[in-house]
């Protein structure tokens, strides 16, 4: 079953190439048909060329959740999302992730992403698949942490791996009472 | 009808057409002109990540460049004039030290006074991905992340650079 993921993954971007290029020609061919009388032709072609603009589009969004099922599908799939909550005792730099002691991602944030995740975005880390069973995530922290002072740490999470798709929160927020950040890492049910 | 169907056939016969070189190319070239740059994030030299994909809508002139490379300390000091050149809509210049030793890289930075953020490639990732081979490396990147000119083994010409800059109106 996973050998057949890249596979699938080329058919369906060949799919989109495919798709992307016969709409081109589409226009192309419709353009040339009404060049004989410009003013209401022209109307019309721009007209098809605003709805196949969104086909296209809807094309791609439903290709991009095809290809999500296919190469993740939810019986395996496991998604790690981090937000930040406040952030005041702790600048993060990166965050590193491991499951089953194998780094899986390794992320460094910029200042844009940082803001973006203080007015409250969350990004989705990492985005695989794993077999039912016993796991283990460990996500190490990176930063500044209070007085500017380099700031590492770890949290973990052991956890089952059923049937379906399994989320998991990192969630780093303002430990008020010790004036210390907190990093926390609980499972979405 | 008739007509729809043969207008799909024929589009759908160009799609195959052109789609299968396309397809080639992307799985056998490395990055040159006309390509897209590939996305990075880098540490500079003074502690701040940088993304490639954060600059979309600026000139990007990436230099690749190491300590134990001679001719790359030329072109880095030249890239300092277009750093410094007048203007909001100046390219960004972001030198990148291929230098497994992060404090190395520091030092020829300052000794050279560069005026523009150098990136730390210390495990040479973005190196290979950009399959860099031979130093100094300069790329033109143009405000949607296309290659527009690459230099290497020399300092990039002024003059060319100029010219491709005023190519893509910059």
């Amino acid at each position: 079953m996973m050998r057949q993921h890249p596979e699938s993954a080329r058919r369906l971007r060949w799919l989109a190439w495919a798709s992307m290029l016969l709409v081109a020609g589409g226009t192309l061919v419709a353009g040339r048909a009404g060049a004989e009388d410009p003013a209401p032709a022209t109307r019309a072609v721009d007209q098809d060329v605003q709805d196949l603009k969104k086909q296209l589009l809807d094309l791609n969004k439903d290709l991009f959740k095809l290809e999500e099922e296919i190469l993740y599908p939810t019986s395996t799939q496991v998604a790690v999302f981090l937000s930040l909550n406040v952030g005041t005792f702790f600048e993060l730099d990166s965050v590193t992730l491991k499951l089953d002691d194998k780094e899986v991602a390794n992320y460094l944030y910029t200042e844009r992403e940082v803001q973006a995740l203080h007015r409250g975005g969350v990004q989705k880390l990492y985005l695989g698949n794993l077999k039912a069973g016993r796991h283990e995530l460990v996500a190490f922290f990176s930063g500044k942490g209070p007085h500017e002072i380099d700031y590492r740490r770890g949290a973990t999470l052991s956890f089952d791996k059923t049937v379906g798709a399994k989320y998991v929160e990192l969630r780093i927020s303002d430990r008020e009472a010790s004036l210390q950040p907190e990093f926390v890492v609980r499972q979405w049910d | 009808m008739a007509l729809m169907r043969t207008l799909a056939l024929v589009a759908a016969a160009i799609a195959g057409a052109l789609a299968y070189p396309l397809a080639a190319r992307a799985s056998t070239t490395a990055v040159s002109d006309g390509t897209t740059a590939p996305d990075f994030v880098l540490k500079s030299t003074d502690g701040h990540n940088l993304r490639l994909s954060e600059y979309r809508g600026d000139v990007v002139v990436l230099a690749f460049w190491a300590s134990w490379c001679g001719s790359c300390k030329a072109a880095l000091s030249e890239l300092n004039t277009i750093a410094d050149t007048p203007g909001s809509g100046r390219p960004v210049v972001l030198g990148i030290s291929l230098d497994g030793d992060a404090a190395r890289a520091s030092s020829i930075v300052q000794s050279l006074g560069l005026r523009y953020p150098t990136l730390l490639d210390t495990r040479q990732a973005i190196g290979r991905l950009y399959d860099v081979e031979k130093l100094p490396l300069t790329l033109l990147v143009d405000r949607d992340g296309i290659v527009r000119g690459t230099w290497a083994s020399a300092p990039a010409p002024r003059a060319e650079l100029n010219r491709v800059l005023e190519e893509i109106g910059q």
